[in-house]
């Protein structure tokens, strides 16, 4: 299964109130492919992802998702109108319900009609993905570790049924062993639904191990665009910025 | 059998037939306040309210309160959704929720009882049904039906409102909206329409425990007064967001207001009933059946 939805960001300007994070920001995240937005703490990357998502509305710019070959403008949507083109974040801190049961998380991610469905078959994969969230399926969400929530965050994104997946630094508050894992997971969730994967990540090493293509951010411009992992590892910026070479 | 054991039997089964009234009462407010943390102090008013229509209504119509009290509930939701509307577009939009959206429903409490007066007069009205004043026995325990029916009134209105939430995708979204509206927004959820859709929920149960209040005693405008405390204190004892909590908790305050009034005298009984909950929030802040996450 390979995905034939891409998008297509050019020239966006974003901020909250009087305070601009993004300047001219442009991107492209081809169908089928794994697209990381690196970037140190406070560079704009999670101002980028709430834009995508119409959380934040961009002053300027256009935000296009190709999706089955029709394009959508999607600034200027509501999250939940993103949401329903099949455009599903996992959001900086997972943003899970903690009072609700990993089962009732998994459900709520199905909402949408599109989505629901598909739940019967989703939840089984889920559940096949991520085995642990089948052994705890009626414990709630805030009594887990980290690494579990982790899971439950991914698989709630399975159950939306994606095309596009954004995931906005899964790699923190983890354990180093898990942020590896949880690469694995989120490559494992591509391959089997055949998404087209925007992660922003502040861990370089990790997030170059899935990527096919990555860009940088600093201070809310784009300075470097890899067309490979291979790339982003040579460049003298990145080199700087990252290995401390 | 023992005259005091007889007592304390009907003491305790006239507690649990007052604790079903308290549980109609008090599962409306825990979908308010217990899943949206809306704190209505409105509430019982809304409920008196419900009791002043199904009277004019029912006289009018010569139907049974309770079935007048369902068959006027759709009108309440509404209301309970215009309600909601005010409330989020004025205070909750803005994030002055806390202290102004409470001054909101103490108004909304004002406005609606003197309305009551001016509409209705200050004084009780009634409507008894046909089983008013039957009562079965069994054995040595009376079970007025006065009581009775109204009660299982309030169990099966609570176990289908029990039965939507937990097997509709909507009463997922209203159990989570109050714990973090955005990221439901990332579920596609629009959470302004599961609040309204979940207020005018609350509200329509307010008006249907009009009903079974009608049934039990007369009403006057104040009525909803004496409920306001033990409301709250039941939905925190029940552990907020829970209705089967929320019965048992009813039923259990019901008893010991009830026990202690046979015993000790009726000026007793609000006492130790909220003495206990001092005692529960001291020794179980999440509630009696709340789960602590």
């Amino acid at each position: 299964m390979a995905s034939s939805s891409s998008l297509e960001i050019t020239g966006i300007d974003a901020g909250y109130g009087a305070v601009r994070v993004l300047e001219g920001v442009s991107m492209s995240v081809p169908a089928g492919q794994t697209v990381v937005l690196l970037g140190t703490n406070g560079n704009g990357k999670t101002t980028l992802m709430r834009s995508i998502m119409g959380q934040v509305r961009p002053s300027a710019g256009t935000i296009v998702a190709v999706l089955d070959g029709k394009p959508v403008n999607l600034v200027g949507l509501a999250p939940e109108q993103v949401v329903e083109h099949g455009i599903v974040l996992v959001p900086e801190g997972r943003r899970l319900f903690p009072r609700l049961t990993v089962e009732q998380n998994l459900r709520l991610g199905a909402f949408r009609d599109v989505a629901r469905a598909r739940l019967p078959e989703n939840l089984a994969l889920c559940y096949e993905m991520f085995p642990r969230l089948k052994e705890r399926r009626t414990q709630l969400v805030g009594s887990m570790s980290g690494g579990e929530q982790q899971m439950v965050a991914l698989g709630r994104a399975v159950m939306s049924a994606p095309r596009i997946l954004l995931v906005d630094e899964p790699s923190v508050g983890l354990a180093p062993i898990l942020v590896s894992r949880t690469m694995e997971m989120i490559a494992e969730m591509k391959a089997r639904l055949g998404l087209t994967v925007l992660m922003a990540e502040q861990n370089f090493h990790q997030a170059v191990r899935i990527a096919d293509r990555g860009y940088v951010i600093v201070h809310g411009h784009m300075v470097f665009e890899g067309g490979s992992a291979a790339a982003l590892q040579d460049n003298e910026l990145v080199r700087k910025v990252y290995l401390g070479l | 059998m023992d005259p005091d054991l007889v007592l304390l039997l009907n003491g305790i089964v006239s507690g649990l037939l007052l604790g079903g009234l308290y549980a109609a009462a008090a599962s409306g407010l825990a979908v308010a306040f217990g899943m949206l943390d809306i704190v209505n102090i409105a509430h019982p008013a809304l409920m008196v309210t419900g009791a002043f229509t199904v009277v004019a209504l029912g006289t009018w119509l010569g139907l049974d309160p309770l079935l007048v009290a369902v068959l006027q509930a759709p009108l309440y939701y509404l209301l309970g959704v215009g309600i909601y509307s005010a409330y989020h577009h004025f205070f909750e939009k803005r994030g002055e929720e806390a202290l102004q959206g409470l001054a909101f429903f103490f108004g909304v409490m004002f406005i609606i009882e003197v309305g009551l007066v001016m509409v209705f007069g200050p004084e009780q009205r009634f409507l008894d049904p046909s089983y008013a004043y039957t009562t079965w026995r069994l054995g040595e325990i009376d079970l007025p039906l006065r009581m009775l029916v109204p009660g299982l009134f309030a169990m099966g209105c609570i176990g289908l409102l029990f039965l939507y939430l937990h097997r509709s995708f909507t009463g997922l979204a209203i159990a989570a909206v109050a714990q973090d509206a955005e990221a439901l927004r990332l579920m596609a959820v629009n959470p302004v329409k599961i609040k309204r859709l979940a207020f005018g929920i609350s509200i329509a149960l307010a008006s249907m425990a009009g009903g079974a209040l009608v049934v039990v005693q007369p009403v006057e405008p104040s009525s909803g007064q004496v409920f306001i405390g033990r409301v709250f204190a039941i939905c925190i004892m029940g552990g907020m967001a829970s209705l089967p909590g929320c019965i048992m908790a009813a039923l259990l305050f019901g008893v010991v207001e009830n026990v202690t009034a046979t015993f000790f005298g009726p000026s007793w009984s609000p006492a130790v009933a909220f003495g206990w909950l001092l005692l529960v929030l001291a020794f179980r802040p999440q509630g009696l059946f709340g789960k602590a996450a």
